[in-house]
């Protein structure tokens, strides 16, 4: 179980002899079960890679804090960091080494075994159907491609949460599909997954839940039904839309 | 926590020893460089030499008027070295001179009118050798024609002291370093030591820059750019230990370059000297052994160790390697201007060269490369080296707890 609770980041940026805060992210909640995928939706500089870092101990919160079971990342970050795989899509592995040689020295980075590092490898790779490229250097490999490498790489310790940033990001449709069929599946195993996105279509596919975040605050949070009849709409895009475009000129509220 | 870092260590030894271009620079490079450097610099030394010896002067002479009898033993003298003489007239004598200025002529001997009457009385005339300082072959021409000229006048002197029936030992006074033992007491390095001296401290911190940007911009700074970096970051394996590791890495392949600067170096100096041995004296006596090979490696690890720690910071600072290489600019610049004042400063360095990181490195290598370098000034320049690493070291580690610059936008 995923839960984050009251989260806060605020940034300092000195900019021109003046300082400037920023706050990235406000009071934001929300929870995320086991079998679940959560869609963590807005525009851009809403706040979502901000939160995922939180998440994933990148970047420590400024108030609030985010637990996986009875661990928060204030404390056991290590712990956390176990159980998490953390994989944004606008990452470009170096394209020196083959996929092969990055999941071992990832399974390396997590203290695993060499003998699971073996088996986990096996499984990822047949069920990305990556064994065809495995020992081709990344460089070579296809988006696609290096988009399956990345993600065996974060879950080769096999973590039961996975924090995924923008995943179809800059891939084709048939990529993407593939990526997202690999998450639902994944998820049916029992896994919690969060992602980020802008794209209401994908999201609308691939998740159970979501949260709006709009300027750093989270303005709508639950099941699509659960958004919808809230604002009695019958488009997540509509109500997208509707908190981030100033209402046109006559009209009251999204009813028709 | 040792271990953690050896993975990272690992791996990033591998994407550096298994690069075919990272190898040339780190191993290659400076086995040819050193020892091709060495040869061109020998090479171009002695062909000067010998370019000069071999070079045919121009010397013109005016007879001055009334001396035709007289002037054959003095043409005999001046043929006796590699010239061409060209008898030249009284209106001629300008632009003769200007020839010499311009470099095109070498040499013009003004013969004072009717001096076979003062030969023949036994009073002192004078010769007057018009030449050019600044052009090296005028230079050694104006030597030579003094030299047969001074050998002229003692035939002359010997034949009017036999005339008088004395000895000729009154001529004699005494020789001067006639004895077949070595005169010059001048240090061992030579003129191409010299040269060596001045150029190859600057080519060598260059050297090191370069490879360290190489390696280490790309090492944090890259891993930045790619976004990598937030994916050595969610695992079991501390910052603190992936710092370590990285640091590590770009330290061994400055090490490794440094050292093969060495090796390059002894390659030099024992098989390259070797072959100009026989030819030039002076270039042979100009070979390091094995001392000066141990005091270089002693500056110019430290020195290296230096170099990377800095580009380091940059590293762990700049969002990407663009920026890294931006940011290393104005240090880029600094280090030149450094290496190039180490070029100018005369035999003794100003003192806050001497204590200031890297100027004294490039000047403690200037004068190993010289023979002549101190142990105290050894020490001390590898020591600042050893102790400004450090805390640009302990900077990196620090840098590198901090989101504010770890994901810096
Ligand atoms: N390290 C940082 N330092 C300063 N400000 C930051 C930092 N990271 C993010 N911000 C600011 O926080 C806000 C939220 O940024 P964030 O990257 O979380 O948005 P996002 O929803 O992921 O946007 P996008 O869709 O463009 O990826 C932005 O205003 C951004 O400028
Ligand atoms: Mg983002």
């Amino acid at each position: 179980m995923l839960k984050v609770e009251n989260l806060c980041k605020v940034f300092k940026n000195k900019k021109k002899h003046k300082a400037e805060t920023v706050e990235a992210v406000r009071d934001v909640s929300f929870e995320c079960s086991p079998g679940e995928i959560f869609g963590l939706l807005g525009p851009n500089g809403a706040g979502k890679t901000t939160t995922l870092r939180c998440i994933s101990t990148l970047i420590k919160p400024t108030n609030g804090n985010v637990y996986i079971d009875s661990y928060n990342v204030l404390e056991d970050g290590k712990t956390i960091r176990s159980r998490i795989g953390f994989l944004t899509s606008d990452m470009k592995l170096d394209g020196f080494f083959t996929p092969d040689y990055m999941v071992d020295y990832f399974g390396a980075l997590n203290k695993m075994r060499k003998e699971n590092i073996q088996q986990r490898k096996e499984y990822l790779f047949n069920e990305l159907q990556m064994n065809d490229f495995i020992h081709k250097k990344i460089d070579k490999l296809s988006t696609g491609m290096k988009q399956k490498t990345a993600i065996a790489i974060s879950l080769i310790h096999d973590p039961e949460v996975i924090v995924f940033d923008e995943p179809t990001n800059g891939l084709d449709v048939i990529t993407s599909k593939s990526v997202t069929d690999f998450l639902k599946k994944y998820a049916e195993s029992g896994k919690t997954i969060v992602i980020s996105t802008h794209m209401m279509n994908v999201a609308e596919k691939l998740c159970d839940r979501f949260g709006i975040l709009v300027d750093g605050e989270l303005k709508e949070l639950g099941s699509l039904k659960e958004i919808l009849d809230n604002n009695s709409s019958d488009s997540l895009e509509d109500v997208f839309f509707g908190y981030i475009l100033p209402p046109a000129e006559g009209e009251v509220n999204h009813v028709q | 926590m040792f271990s953690d870092s050896l993975i990272i260590l690992k791996k990033e030894l591998k994407r550096i020893f298994t690069d075919r271009r990272m190898v040339i620079m780190l191993v290659l490079v400076p086995l040819i460089m050193l020892p091709a450097m060495y040869s061109i610099m020998a090479k171009m030394g002695q062909a000067r030499d010998s370019d000069i010896a071999s070079f045919r002067s121009t010397i013109c002479i005016y007879e001055g008027t009334g001396n035709e009898d007289v002037m054959g033993p003095f043409i005999d003298a001046l043929s006796s070295f590699n010239t061409s003489l060209e008898l030249v007239q009284l209106e001629e004598l300008d632009a003769v001179k200007q020839a010499i200025t311009d470099k095109e002529k070498e040499l013009l001997l003004v013969m004072p009118d009717n001096f076979h009457e003062s030969l023949a009385s036994c009073s002192t005339f004078d010769i007057a050798i018009y030449f050019n300082s600044t052009a090296d072959y005028s230079d050694y021409a104006c030597n030579r024609v003094i030299e047969a000229l001074t050998v002229l006048s003692e035939d002359i002197v010997r034949e009017r002291i036999l005339e008088r029936d004395m000895s000729e030992e009154v001529l004699s006074v005494f020789t001067i370093n006639e004895a077949p033992i070595q005169y010059d007491l001048a240090k061992k390095g030579s003129v191409v030591g010299k040269i060596i001296s001045i150029i190859l401290p600057f080519f060598i911190i260059l050297y090191l820059l370069i490879n360290s940007m190489n390696v280490g911009l790309d090492t944090v700074a890259g891993e930045k750019e790619r976004g990598t970096l937030a994916l050595i970051l969610v695992n079991q394996v501390d910052r603190l230990s992936i710092v370590i590791g990285k640091m590590m890495s770009v330290m061994i392949a400055a090490i490794v370059g440094a050292a093969s600067s060495v090796v390059g170096l002894i390659i030099a100096s024992k098989y390259f000297m070797g072959m100009f041995g026989a030819s030039g004296a002076a270039i042979s006596s100009y070979s390091m052994s094995s001392i000066h090979i141990l005091q270089f490696t002693i500056v110019v690890i430290p020195l290296a160790v230096l170099v990377a720690s800095m580009v380091l910071i940059v590293s762990t600072y700049a969002r990407n390697t663009k920026e890294g290489n931006g940011m290393m600019m104005p240090i880029y610049f600094v280090v030149m201007i450094v290496g190039m004042a180490t070029m100018q400063t005369g035999d003794v360095p100003p003192k806050w060269m001497l204590s200031t990181p890297v100027f004294n490195s490039l000047l403690v290598l200037k004068d190993i490369f010289m023979q002549d370098a101190a142990w105290s000034t050894i020490i001390a320049a590898s020591l600042s080296s050893v102790v400004l690493s450090a805390v640009f070291i302990y900077l990196t580690l620090k840098m590198f707890s901090k989101e504010k610059i770890l994901f810096r936008i």
